[in-house]
């Protein structure tokens, strides 16, 4: 164990100290918040004017709303609750961009449910809850207190708005999620495939200067072999706890300053109380500018937590399972070029499990999707996929099992990767043929 | 010290040892001997546990191998490779810990070495930096840094000028009065009369001799003598007459010469001396032992003769 902590140690070392790892480490994350950037600042909705219809069956509001007109809502009323996919696809709803479902007991749960067609931009969605707010700001006090509005506003419960597409109420298709999963996952196999490279050179490195002939003298192929994979792998982790940093960092900036939190209750409350509000919101949206459903997603839709850990975990199995892969081609190849040409297939793997992702983003409850959630090959794009979407309680077996299968797999094929290494790594000048591997493989 | 016991090695039904048995006794400098292809090195592997016999077994001591034993061999391998990118000190200390040397005994190691070879200011070198023979002592250095009880050099002085091949040369026969075991594999024969005590010859995965130096190259003489005298050649020759065949001769100056001679028929040394005593003045008179060089190219050929038969 001693030994494979020092071999893990070196490599460790050595990466780390070396200016590609650095450079990674400052400009890749630089480069996603620079494209995250981008993609915040692309702009949201350029819709001017909504319809907006009020499902109020009891009729708590009395068919009013803003006191003023404003000039980006027009609101309608209607005395009855209409289903989802009526307002989806009946003539008469057409014509209607939002549907506002007050409920019977909103009084005692202030749940708001708002149906779109398109996804306001946040400005909007503020401004349309500031106008139910404030009508039911009357409407509290006109019939359970004798405060003024302004004193009310003090001690009063804000409300919960929920705003849901009326074609995917269910969130069933889930795209923009599942593509934050599908980068996720992107992210996983280009770590895998950089620290696989890693590896490979590393091995082959060693096998071509022949430094692995005093290494061997001392430590077992196997603890060579997993010492290296254990220190390339670390060094992955620090690279991507630095990339989580970073980009960390960045995000709670962007929100602090380029794109504020509008809908932040207490923002709104706040804001609210002042006389000034209309001013104030406009002021505000000036600042922060549309924005499009991707800062929704990014800030409020992601579980970061669950995401990150289990990018974390689902990244080991990948580096375990395709790093084996890696691992054998360095140990087995009788001079560099000889090797390169195996490094093609591996990166046509990646590729497909790139593709696989994509299908499942479109094809999300077939049973090919399922089973390329079980293969290792595939199983950590297409999980990350199903974990952004969210696992319902009874389907979370199904994330542990796919977890539990690519371990098994990289665990199996590092066992084979070992005798590959033990019997290929002394041998040098040969053309590295599939016979050759077998061979190999048997000879433990 | 090391006992190899019926060695064999084949690779994919390709016998690269067969049945190879030898002792390297203690405080002694063995060289281990063959043409390319030999199976040197697998042999040298074995011994170093990197691989493994498919028969046959190993002790030192004693005591049959196992790794535990790593930490008492040194091991500086033909094709040497260090990390490039390492400095000096780190690559020293980190192989000194692979051998199992405590992180502070393999730095005094290194201090010890580095003062020694008078090369202290190479502490914070890259290995990058260095020139080729700079790093052959680098590499000498992280062979016995753990100061083992055998090792195992093969060919150690490819690529170091005459005066680090001397500083190399002394430092083994240090090792040796000091009692430990060198297992020396060359293709330099006259490094292996000069500080071997024993030699084994492998010849395509079979020993096919072994013995003291010395032995080995009496066992292998054939009856060839060298004269060096004063006096007139014709006269030298005339002597001889027809008991004796010229080999070969050295002209020194236009009076003194040195011929090999050997001798026909029943015919012995003080019969030579003799005959030829008195028609020139002999200033030296001696049997001459066949060089390693000699013993080796003939045990080679001998057994492509018996091949070709």
């Amino acid at each position: 164990m001693r030994k494979i902590q020092l071999i893990a140690q070196r490599e460790l070392k050595e990466r780390i100290s070396s200016r590609s790892f650095l450079l990674t480490a400052l400009l890749g994350p630089l480069f996603v918040l620079g494209l995250v950037y981008a993609l915040f600042s692309l702009g949201g909705s350029e819709k001017q004017h909504w319809n907006v219809l009020i499902m109020d069956k009891t009729e708590i509001m009395e068919n009013k709303i803003a006191p003023k007109q404003d000039p980006r809502f027009t609101f309608h009323f209607i005395n009855e609750f209409v289903e989802y996919d009526q307002f989806a696809t009946l003539d008469q709803f057409k014509d209607y961009d939002l549907a506002v479902l007050i409920n019977e007991k909103i009084i005692s749960n202030k749940q708001v449910i708002v149906s779109y067609r398109e996804l306001p931009s946040e400005s909007i969605q503020r401004r349309l809850i500031y106008h139910v707010e404030r009508r039911f700001e009357e409407i509290m006090v006109k019939q359970f207190t004798d405060l003024e509005v302004s004193k009310f506003r003090e001690i009063k419960q804000s409300m919960n708005f929920s705003f849901k597409n009326t074609y995917d109420p269910k969130n069933e298709i889930n795209h923009k999620a599942a593509w934050v999963g599908y980068l996720f996952g992107i992210g996983i196999l280009l770590f895998v495939f950089l620290f696989g490279m890693t590896i490979l050179r590393g091995v082959a490195n060693e096998k071509s200067n022949r430094v692995v002939e005093v290494l061997l003298a001392s430590v077992h192929p196997r603890q060579l072999l997993t010492g290296k994979v254990i220190g390339v792998g670390v060094t992955a982790l620090v690279q991507f706890v630095l990339w989580g940093l970073i980009i960390g960092v960045g995000l709670y900036l962007f929100r602090q300053t380029f794109f504020p939190d509008l809908l932040d209750p207490t923002l709104l409350v706040e804001q609210m109380s002042q006389d000034v509000a209309q001013q104030a919101l406009d002021k505000f949206a000036l600042t922060a500018r549309n924005y499009n459903d991707f800062v929704d997603l990014v800030y409020r839709d992601i579980h970061f937590t669950n995401m990150l850990l289990f990018f974390v975990l689902f990244f080991l199995g990948a580096y375990f399972f395709y790093g084996s892969f890696f691992a054998m081609i360095g140990s087995a190849m009788g001079s560099e070029s000889d090797g390169q040409q195996y490094i093609i297939p591996i990166s046509i793997v990646l590729v497909l499990s790139l593709l696989s992702g994509y299908y499942v983003i479109y094809h999300p409850q077939t049973s090919l999707a399922e089973i390329l959630g079980y293969l290792p090959f595939t199983s950590p794009v297409v999980m990350m996929i199903e974990l952004s979407r969210g696992f319902s309680e009874g389907d979370v077996w199904k994330l542990y099992f796919s977890l539990f299968l690519i371990f098994l797999a990289g665990s199996i094929l590092f066992r084979l990767a070992g005798r590959i290494y033990k019997n290929g790594i002394l041998q040098f000048g040969h053309r590295l043929k599939f016979r050759l591997i077998i061979r190999w493989l048997k000879n433990s | 010290m090391l006992q190899l016991e019926g060695i064999f090695k084949s690779y994919y039904r390709q016998k690269v040892l067969e049945d190879v048995s030898f002792d390297v006794p203690s405080g002694q400098i063995i060289g281990l001997l063959g043409p390319n292809g030999a199976g040197k090195t697998t042999l040298i592997r074995i011994i170093n546990q990197i691989i493994e016999p498919d028969k046959g077994y190993l002790s030192l001591n004693g005591k049959r191998m196992t790794s535990e034993h790593l930490k008492n061999i040194g091991y500086l391998p033909e094709e040497r490779g260090l990390y490039k990118t390492m400095t000096v000190e780190n690559h020293a200390l980190f192989l000194g810990q692979l051998r199992g040397l405590p992180k502070n005994d393999a730095q005094e190691q290194l201090d010890y070495w580095l003062e020694k070879f008078e090369i202290e200011g190479w502490r914070k070198k890259r290995i990058e930096e260095l020139s080729k023979g700079m790093a052959q002592k680098v590499q000498f250095i992280c062979a016995v840094l753990h100061d083992p009880d055998l090792l195992i050099l093969d060919e150690p002085f490819s690529g170091f000028d005459p005066i680090n091949v001397d500083l190399i040369r002394a430092e083994l026969n240090a090792f040796r009065v000091a009692g430990k075991t060198i297992i020396l594999s060359t293709h330099n024969m006259k490094s292996v009369e000069e500080i071997c005590d024993r030699a084994v010859l492998i010849h395509k995965g079979k020993k096919i001799m072994e013995g003291a130096i010395h032995d080995i190259r009496s066992e292998h003489k054939e009856g060839v003598f060298s004269i060096t005298f004063t006096g007139n050649m014709i006269a030298f020759a005339t002597a001889l007459w027809a008991g004796y065949e010229i080999i070969s001769k050295e002209v020194h100056n236009d009076t003194t010469f040195t011929v090999y001679l050997k001798m026909r028929g029943e015919n012995e040394f003080n019969d030579l001396l003799s005959t030829l005593l008195p028609a020139v003045k002999i200033i030296s008179a001696q049997e001459v032992l066949p060089s390693m060089e000699d013993v080796f190219m003939k045990k080679i050929n001998a057994g492509k003769e018996v091949e070709h038969a």
